[in-house]
């Protein structure tokens, strides 16, 4: 049903390493202060923190809300620098590489689909970014859409989908990039928990199909533990080991 | 702020919009001035925002002067001196028209003008300027009253400035403030040579008391104020011309002009404007060729219906329409020295009596 | 990745290079001459020259900075109390002409000054059609300029409104009317607290043009009612009493500058991003409705509307005269005029006001720097056009009547609007979006390109569309020195109206109609999706 994706240029299996990675709240100038702590020290989201995935492996962290998950996968996607730490990726030290070139797909609570493109342009989105032609593009979204069944939607505006629809559409869409490594924020807490637990199957399913590397970030133990192969908790800025 | 529907092919607004940037760019690009070739010299002449000639005339001056004129508009007779006067380290202009002999005194105690000594600086002429300015075309400030409004009232026309401080004409005049106008400020001078200036300031101040309104300009008396345009007021200073350009400019023919002037002793005040060279400027003798161009009979007779004023040049035949703005017989003017010396004085003190 | 970060902050770099040459410079340039005067211009003011503290000594100077204050404030307090249930009468109903009610509102913005002015006093002056029957005598009194103030700011502060009430969510309104409250206590408690932060930015902006403004003053504000930028205007262009403009203008810039701050704070509280469950409009059905939606239309009928009929009327009485105005050759020269200027303004404009409201939004991090940096977008509105315009004068004399003056004089007024439309927008785009792009192998100029610009694009139109009634409405240029041949449709209505007789009134209100029709078609143009909160709810998102 599925097919393989386009190979990547790699050929032996990738690795993700973080090591040290250290990085402190701020908040912005007009934030007021946080409840609870009208003048502590800044807080860490990350301190210290280490971790390592293995290639084909889906790693799930939990956390209180606030905790510093977001921050976390921002640093791993490049959208955020650390304020120390190093993450490496294959052996080689990618801590300053701009997002574009990293190839790590993100996805969002929020799926995060462009409104003023289409879905199919939405998913040809990376292959236009690597000059591939519009027409060429277009026929590959719509054939990765077609493996989703949702072929008959490409020309659809985003905002006449279903909650659902629109993240298959966002995992197509970060699939069709060819990504080395698949980070997950939330993606499926905007939904109803029948989908929810529908969307996990699927995706699970499709994510190890394509052999990938991922960490999933979620506040669902019992979708954590469905979906990952290890599991860790953030703490204060440290990771603990769960399962 | 909603996001666009997506497109499913190019809509209607989307293209209207593509061709409406088209259009910009196109009209900003073809829009630009094309390049002048750089051997014909610029003359820059500065004049109030009222000049106007014929087209022909102005072309047919650049041709045999071999200059390509550059006119420059400097707002009211009295901001464009001041404008002269600010930048008198870096003229703005070689040649400037439309200082008048209210003005004159002010210019000459500035220094911004140049002598000229071509044949127009001694020629005769129906209207005198101090040198270094030729005087150009002559005019008179008086009352000018609403025909149809007297007719209706049945009021008799006022026969000298005391009849206006009377109850039956309460309400009834509208004048420029002298601070911001040329006609007001000559109006105003008017009244202190014809009255003298303690009497002057005793009638404005019983003016006040009787309902004079003040207007910032010309353009607000006449065309809000005035009772002809739907205002309230039937008596308004303005020119001894504006009759016949009623008649020039009205929408249907009239044989008889809607609107007279009212010649009271102390009400009306003879404006010679006039054209000089600014000190500093250059293109001494384009400048000098415009002076004469200005004072040559074609453009003498033109501007009587362009600038609503009398040529100075004697001898240019009185255009038709003129007929209707009958020349005011005697006027009172202070001197230009008396003008220069105290203008500004005049000024405050008559906005002490009349506004404050 | 440091300079790429640096980069867009540097946008600030040509907004800021262009007020400092084309505003600050010759605005100190005329303050510096009125500190220095030299010995012969004494002797022609025949007064000692006021300092900065002296203008509160001066009691008439000290009247008109207050009365600027005071009638800025009553103006505001106006627009107000008749702008906030407009806005909430449209921003709640649908109705068929809705689109182009919301359109038509931006007319006044379009309208000149004098125009407007003469529309306002055929209603209301001496004679006015609505004043004699009312029996109101309105000459002379301060309320003519306020109405005046009035007629050009109420479409300022509906459509603030408008757009305020569209982002109201739905889901709270509903909590709070099944947890009992009336309508009328449910708007107190849920929709007045989430919209009184934009509508005081809305209010900081119209008291900003109230209190700066110039053109509407000088003609409605009479001899007693004019305001301090006025008083400037004679003080400068008249008497040339450079030193008591100078002390005077100190203050009016000190004002204008602190509600320009006010509204850049207000701007910062607001930025986060749209949400998506707005209240859908209702269609408009009984007694009630019905006639809250015509007291609405006829309020904006009343105040910013009837003006202009006077004029339209007028023009369309004669319709052959009508066509043999336009046509005329100076017309017709006029028009090209207008347009070419217009057009490059607007680009100009287009270009600046994307780098400046960029500029806000990548130094929003920066407090206080930032604060500043957003208050800079009203510069043009904060300082005086004479000072500006004498100032030209004194600093370039070489470049006055030229035409890159000219245009810089157009966009100077025109990219304030696009700068504040497009820093609203980027505040309000959800971050992922970027984000989700950089990640799919966009570099920051890609994502700039392909995601975030098509997204501002809506607001950015809209900006234009304000900087291009501005263009073609332009005032204060006028105080420049122009050329016969760069005549304007706005300089042509001037100098109609400044020689008597009939054909030149009229062809005053020909030109005036044809000045509003292109404004409206700008804006059909530009602003086609101009109010578009959506008739009806977005679909929830269905079971897949």
């Amino acid at each position: 049903m599925w097919g393989r994706l386009r190979p990547t240029p790699h050929r032996k299996p990738a690795m993700l390493e973080i090591s040290g990675l250290c990085k402190r709240y701020l908040p912005l100038p007009d934030e007021p202060a946080p409840p609870g702590e009208p003048n502590a020290s800044p807080r860490w989201l990350a301190h210290d923190l280490s971790l390592t995935v293995a290639p084909g492996q889906t790693v799930a962290l939990l956390g209180a809300s606030g905790s510093g998950k977001s921050t976390l996968l921002a640093m791993l996607a490049g959208l955020e620098p650390p304020d120390a730490g190093r993450v490496c990726f294959d052996g080689e030290d990618i801590t300053a590489w701009p997002p574009e070139r990293r190839r790590f797909a993100l996805m969002f609570q929020d799926f995060a689909l462009f409104p003023h493109l289409s879905v199919q342009d939405n998913v040809a989105f990376a292959l236009v970014e690597q000059r591939m032609p519009k027409a060429k593009a277009r026929q590959q979204a719509v054939d990765m859409l077609g493996r989703f069944g949702l072929a008959d939607r490409a020309h659809s505006a985003v905002t006449q989908l279903s909650g659902g629809e629109q993240q298959r559409v966002a995992l197509a869409r970060a699939l069709l990039s060819a990504p080395r490594l698949l980070l997950l924020d939330e993606p499926f807490s905007a939904l109803d928990a029948d989908l929810r637990q529908r969307l996990r199957g699927e995706f699970a399913q499709r994510i190890a199909d394509a052999g990938m590397a991922c960490i999933l970030v979620t506040h669902d133990e019992a979708e954590a533990r469905a979906m990952g192969q290890r599991g860790h908790r953030l703490v204060a800025g440290r990771l603990q080991t769960i399962w | 702020m909603s996001h666009p529907s997506v497109p499913r092919s190019v809509s209607s607004a989307t293209l209207s919009r593509r061709a409406f940037a088209a259009c910009a760019v196109g009209l900003a690009c073809g829009g630009l001035p094309a390049w002048s070739h750089a051997e014909v010299p610029l003359l820059r002449v500065l004049t109030h925002s009222s000049f106007d000639l014929p087209k022909e005339l102005l072309t047919g001056f650049e041709k045999s002067a071999g200059v390509k004129l550059g006119i420059v508009k400097g707002g009211d007779a009295g901001e464009m001196l001041n404008k002269l006067i600010l930048t008198r380290a870096n003229p703005v202009a070689d040649v400037v028209y439309g200082i008048d002999n209210a003005l004159a005194g002010k210019a000459l105690a500035a220094g911004v003008l140049a002598p000229y000594s071509g044949p127009s600086a001694t020629a005769p002429s129906a209207a005198i300027l101090p040198a270094p300015l030729v005087p150009v075309d002559h005019g008179c400030v008086t009352l000018n009253i609403d025909k149809a409004w007297f007719a209706k009232s049945g009021l008799a026309l006022p026969t000298s400035l005391q009849d206006l401080t009377l109850p039956a004409y309460k309400n009834l005049l509208v004048v420029q403030n002298p601070a911001t106008s040329s006609p007001g400020l000559s109006f105003l001078a008017a009244t202190i040579a014809g009255l003298g200036e303690e009497a002057a300031f005793d009638w404005w101040a019983k003016l006040r008391a009787n309902g004079v309104k003040v207007a910032k300009g010309w353009t607000e008396a006449y065309y809000t104020d005035f009772s002809k345009n739907g205002g309230k007021r039937p008596i308004v200073v303005s020119y001894a011309s504006s009759p016949a350009a009623e008649v020039f400019y009205s929408k249907t023919k009239l044989t008889e002009a809607p609107t007279a002037s009212l010649n009271l002793k102390g009400g009306v005040f003879q404006q010679v404007e006039g054209v000089a060279l600014v000190k500093g400027g250059k293109q001494a003798e384009a400048a000098g060729q415009f002076i004469e161009f200005l004072r040559s009979a074609p453009v003498q007779q033109a501007l009587q219906t362009t600038l609503w004023m009398l040529p100075a040049t004697p001898g240019v035949a009185a255009a038709d329409v003129m007929r209707h703005a009958p020349t005011p017989t005697a006027f009172d003017n202070p001197s230009t020295e008396q003008m220069a010396a105290q203008t500004p004085a005049w000024v405050s003190r008559w906005t002490q009596v009349v506004l404050k | 990745m440091r300079l790429a970060a640096r980069l867009p902050r540097a946008l600030l770099l040509p907004p800021l290079l262009f007020v400092a040459v084309v505003v600050a410079a010759p605005m100190l340039r005329l303050l510096w001459e009125g500190a220095h005067p030299e010995p012969g211009t004494a002797a022609l003011t025949g007064q000692p020259p006021l300092t900065v503290w002296g203008v509160w000594a001066d009691a008439h100077l000290r009247f008109r900075l207050l009365w600027s204050l005071a009638q800025a404030g009553i103006s505001t307090a106006l627009t107000f109390a008749l702008g906030l249930p407009v806005a909430w009468v449209l921003a709640r109903h649908h109705f068929a002409g809705r689109q182009w009610v919301l359109r038509l509102l931006m007319l006044p913005f379009v309208v000149p000054t004098l125009v407007a002015a003469l529309g306002v006093l055929a209603l209301w002056g001496p004679n006015g059609h609505w004043a004699e029957p009312l029996g109101l005598e309105l000459e002379d009194t301060p309320w003519l300029l306020v109405i005046g103030n009035v007629f050009f700011n109420l479409c300022l502060v509906v459509r603030a409104g408008v757009d305020a009430l569209g982002q109201v969510s739905a889901s709270r309104l509903a909590a709070a009317r099944t947890l009992g409250a009336t309508p009328w206590r449910a708007f107190w408690r849920v929709e007045w607290p989430a919209i009184r932060l934009p509508l005081a930015g809305a209010l900081c902006l119209v008291f900003l043009y109230c209190f700066a403004g110039m053109g509407l003053a000088l003609v409605l504000g009479g001899q007693r009612w004019a305001t301090a930028e006025v008083e400037i205007y004679t003080l400068v262009a008249h008497e040339l009493r450079l030193a008591d403009a100078s002390a005077l203008a100190w203050w009016t810039v000190g004002f204008g500058t602190l509600l320009a701050g006010l509204y850049a704070s207000l701007a910062r509280r607001l930025a986060q991003p749209r949400r998506a469950d707005r209240v859908p409009t209702r269609p408009v059905r009984g007694w009630r409705a019905r006639s809250a939606v015509a007291a609405a239309l006829t309020v904006l009928l009343a105040t910013s509307v009837a003006p202009l009929v006077a004029t339209v009327a007028w023009a369309l009485a004669d319709v052959p005269g009508l066509w043999a105005v336009w046509t005329a050759p100076e017309t017709l020269d006029a028009l090209w005029n207008t347009l070419r200027f217009s057009a490059m303004a607007l680009l100009a404009a287009t270009a600046l006001g994307l780098c400046q409201g960029l500029a806000v939004f990548h130094w929003r991090g920066a407090a206080q720097a930032g604060l500043w940096v957003q208050a800079s977008t009203f510069v043009p509105f904060v300082v005086s056009p004479v000072a500006v315009a004498f100032g030209l004068l004194l600093l370039y004399p070489e470049w006055t009547a030229s035409l890159g003056l000219l245009v810089a004089a157009y966009t100077l007024l025109a990219y304030p609007f696009v700068g504040q439309h497009v820093a609203q927008s980027l505040a309000a785009l959800p971050p992922h979006w970027a984000q989700a792009a950089r990640t799919l192998g966009a570099s920051p100029w890609r994502v700039f390109v392909r995601v975030t610009l098509p997204l501002v694009a809506p607001a950015l139109r809209r900006g234009m569309a304000f900087a291009a009634a501005t263009a073609l409405g332009e005032f204060a240029v006028s105080l420049f020195l122009s050329r016969p041949e760069w005549t304007t449709l706005t300089t042509l209505i001037y100098q109609h109206l400044g020689r008597p007789g009939a054909a030149n009134l009229y062809a005053a209100h020909a030109l005036s109609l044809l000045l509003m029709a292109l404004a409206l078609v700008v804006f059909v143009l530009l602003d086609a999706n101009v109010g578009s909160a959506a008739p009806h709810a977005p679909p929830k998102a269905r079971h897949a």
